[in-house]
């Protein structure tokens, strides 16, 4: 279906859009044969899901109703969901700047621009931050207008059936919420709120959200602990793996605190860094413990895994999470949370929970950047450069860059250990998106990695192969983008393995703590493997 | 008489309308924080780059900084020049701030009418060659505003309509009312135009604001009329529509995308936030997970 408008969210077809013409990538990745293709969509998944918006299947639990008893149940479902999103008793949290942006939109478009998602699809109309934003406006004039005069003028006109709620339901995930958009708007509206906003009308009025996200993440955190599953004893398995791996790297023996009442400091990590990367807990621990700091971490019931992934889809959960959080800190009598490389886990503990909380449990919480900034500018750790003496990138998490105003620190960090450090362009407040935000990074059912991998991040692939223009195409040559943020990292490990990036042009990622580590001249080994591995090649 | 009383009702109902719509927006519950960066009332570099106190170790023990020049300056700037347009979206802003610069000028104009009829009221008429220089200043102030900010208007609003219906993209996203909008404020500009052609000068507005002042009646030819009747329903239906962003900016700004006040102990957001946490809902939400302690709902047996 060509020139999409939105009121065609209603119409029948098979697909409303597949994207085409994808943003074009840098070199080596100009040529023909670079990139994978699209793969078709299974017949199956039709029948029991919703890919008639482009083929992609990001909400897995946004089910086809099978008969029109169950459609007409979730319209009306959804429309309640509506009308609870503008009350002041269900959505007080947001009502206010979900009603500005809701009514002021001039349609001047200056968004599209910013939006890394629309421009890397080519421009696909479905992808435009107000495409989404017109549909729900549409779809609140035609509920409470219906099919009148008047909603005509006012410009209610989309059909109120079950393939506009389905599309609307895959469309809340094609935008990462990194309100870059926002950022531009002549009148301070924000896209990126409502699609947040349309999330929790499926989340919390119809139950339908994500399975990673919610049954597999906010759920098993209230559960168990943590949205990775990881419960309190295998949690203590880990901290010992780490510990036994410390040894080997450095070949000093680290014990880290857990669960030290009175401590100065409790250090929070996303619990994902546990399993996937655990040299990142492993160099928090170096550092604190060279710099003699009086910290722990906690084993105690959410208190070991920051994540809130709440934040992207429910304010229920979100604040469920905040709270336990908070508590497992007051319990422990800490003076401080520091908030370890996670940039959600930054927003939610510092802003987006900073309302939810009063007394005992508002514990003072920050970054755990200025921390390390003033660690640095002190020497209390050694640091030599030049073990470091490859090329290196940063990148901006939103949460922490756009949401948090942390900009600067980070950089003193890496300007005074990285002698190659390059930025990426646009960085810092401006940055882009790594098209893991929101979730995306951790939602892998379906064919959704495609949408990810070849759209939501390509901007930030492309941003990555800029930076390294000089040595991209020279495998002899180490290059590593820095992402202090496990979503971030998730999202950047999978595209540079999707475009194969690092096996065939020695692109790595990795966290701000492990190249501080690595700089550090008292340990032999170097402390990043793909160092680590190529000295033992030679 | 009857003209006269619907000017003061236009003009009451604009201001009280649009008092109206800001204290709707200022009553509403304290919101969850979601600033974005870069926030200027942050002082100094931090303002322009985008940082913020949390780039400070220990925020919370040294005293917060705010820079109320700084917020000033560019909320200033985003009102009077449309910034953002400006810097993301030229080719749009020329029309669009030749709209709202019309706007501006035309507020002049009608500020200066007023001080022209109190002028000719204290005995000094406004004419163009006068003994007075306040008269004669503001004679052509008048003028320039009043045929400059007519003249922008006219062509920013029609420039818009025109603009959204022959691009592509911006005509799939307006509605009719929105055309409606932009052609009722087309319609009030030319509508001043053909009044203006017969009465260079814009005496007919000074006697306008002598009649409002002494409570007379006004005398109109059809042109007037359907001008100031034009006028006066334009200025009761902004406030009612999304024409009036001059209140929804204020706070899309100010409360919300620069409003990074933090909740620390024992401060007065602490108190507001114990109070918005001890309200109880009359209504919730229904997923069932909202009501089983975030867990899935038990089964049934």
């Amino acid at each position: 279906m060509d020139n999409i408008k939105p009121q065609d969210m209603g119409k029948t077809s098979d697909v409303l859009v597949r994207p085409e013409k994808l943003m074009p990538l840098p070199a080596p990745y100009d040529k023909p044969g670079m990139e994978p293709e699209f793969k078709p969509v299974k017949d199956t998944w039709k029948e029991d899901f919703c890919t008639s918006l482009d083929g992609f299947v990001g909400n897995d639990t946004l089910a086809r109703p099978k008969t029109k008893e169950e459609e007409q149940e979730m319209i009306k479902k959804f429309l309640s969901g509506l009308d609870k999103l503008f009350s002041d008793q269900t959505n007080r949290g947001y009502l206010q700047p979900l009603a500005l942006s809701f009514e002021y939109c001039a349609k001047c478009n200056t968004c599209s621009e910013a939006c890394h998602t629309f421009k890397s699809s080519g421009e696909t109309e479905i992808y435009r931050p107000i495409f989404r934003s017109e549909v729900l406006r549409k779809i609140y004039r035609k509920h409470k207008n219906g099919d009148s005069l008047v909603n005509r003028f006012i410009g209610g006109d989309i059909d109120l059936n079950i393939e506009t709620i389905l599309r609307l339901g895959e469309l809340a995930y094609r935008c990462n919420l990194c309100r870059r958009c926002a950022q531009t708007c002549p009148l301070g509206l924000d896209n990126g709120l409502l699609a947040r906003e349309i999330r929790k009308i499926f989340s919390m009025e119809m139950g339908i959200a994500p399975k990673p996200l919610h049954e597999k993440g906010t759920v098993n955190q209230l559960k168990i602990g943590s949205s990775t599953g990881l419960n309190k004893a295998a949690l203590l398995d880990v901290i010992e793996f780490i510990e036994e791996d410390m040894y080997d790297k450095t070949g000093k023996e680290y014990k880290i605190p857990m669960d030290k009442k009175g401590a100065d400091i409790l250090l929070t990590h996303n619990a994902g860094e546990f399993l996937a990367w655990p040299e990142n807990p492993a160099a928090f621990a170096i550092i604190f413990e060279e710099a003699g700091l009086n910290w722990t971490l906690s084993s105690e019931m959410i208190g070991y895994d920051n994540v809130n992934y709440g934040l992207f889809y429910d304010d229920a959960q979100a604040k469920k999470i905040g709270i336990q959080q908070f508590k497992a800190a007051r319990d422990l009598g800490v003076r401080k949370i520091v908030i370890g490389e996670c940039g959600h886990a930054h927003k939610a503990a510092t802003v987006s929970m900073d309302r939810n909380v009063a007394g005992e449990d508002n514990i003072p919480r920050e970054s755990f950047l200025p921390l390390l900034q003033d660690l640095i500018r002190k020497k209390a750790i050694k640091q030599d450069p030049s073990r470091n003496n490859f090329p290196v990138t940063l990148h901006d998490p939103c949460n922490m860059a756009r949401m948090m105003g942390l900009i600067m620190p980070q950089r003193e960090i890496i300007n005074t250990i990285c002698p190659q450090f390059r930025e990426m362009t646009p960085n810092g407040a401006q940055n882009y998106c790594c098209g893991g935000g929101s979730g995306f990074a951790i939602m892998n059912s379906f064919n959704f990695p495609e949408f990810r991998n070849k759209i939501a991040s390509r901007m930030k692939f492309k941003q990555i192969l800029n930076a390294f223009q000089d040595t991209i195409e020279d495998p002899e040559t180490p290059k590593y983008v820095c992402a202090p943020c496990s979503n971030c990292k998730g999202a950047i490990r999978d595209i540079l393995d999707y475009y194969e990036t690092t096996a065939k042009f020695n692109v790595h990622y990795g966290g701000l703590v492990e190249l501080v580590v690595n700089a550090m001249p008292q340990f032999e080994r170097p402390f990043l493997d793909f160092l680590d591995e190529e000295a033992g090649m030679m | 008489m009857a003209l006269l009383l619907f000017i003061y009702v236009s003009i009451g109902a604009f201001i009280g309308l649009s008092i109206y719509r800001a204290c709707q927006y200022a009553k509403m519950p304290l919101h969850g924080r979601w600033e974005l960066y870069p926030v200027p009332k942050e002082p100094g570099e931090r303002g322009h780059y985008g940082g913020s106190y949390y780039e400070e170790l220990e925020y919370w023990t040294k005293p917060r900084k705010v820079s109320h020049m700084g917020e000033m300056k560019e909320m200033l700037k985003e009102m009077l020049f449309i910034k953002n347009l400006f810097v993301n979206q030229k080719r749009q802003w020329y029309l669009s701030y030749s709209l709202h610069l019309g706007i501006y000028l035309l507020g002049l104009w009608t500020v200066l009418l007023l001080a022209g009829a109190i002028v000719e009221l204290t005995g000094t008429p406004i004419v163009a060659v006068n003994t007075s220089p306040v008269a004669a200043i503001i004679y052509y102030l008048t003028l320039y505003a009043g045929l400059a900010g007519v003249a922008l208007l006219t062509i920013g609003s029609g420039g818009l309509v025109i603009k959204r219906i022959v691009n592509n993209v911006f005509s799939k996203y307006t509605t009719p009312q929105e055309y409606f909008n932009l052609l009722f404020l087309f319609a009030v500009a030319l509508s001043g135009l053909v009044v203006w052609s017969v009465d260079p000068a814009f005496n007919y507005g000074r006697e306008i604001f002598k009649g409002l002042i002494t409570f007379s009646p006004i005398t109109t030819n059809a042109a007037l009329t359907v001008h100031i009747v034009l006028l006066g329903a334009l200025m009761i239906y902004i406030p009612q529509t999304k024409m009036s962003h001059y209140v929804g900016k204020y706070f899309a700004f100010h409360k919300v995308l620069w409003e990074n006040e933090p909740n620390l102990r024992n401060s007065k957001m602490e108190a507001k936030v114990k109070e918005n946490l001890s309200y109880k809902p009359s209504t919730m939400w229904s997923a069932p997970h909202i009501h089983h302690h975030g867990t899935a709902a038990p089964e049934k047996k």
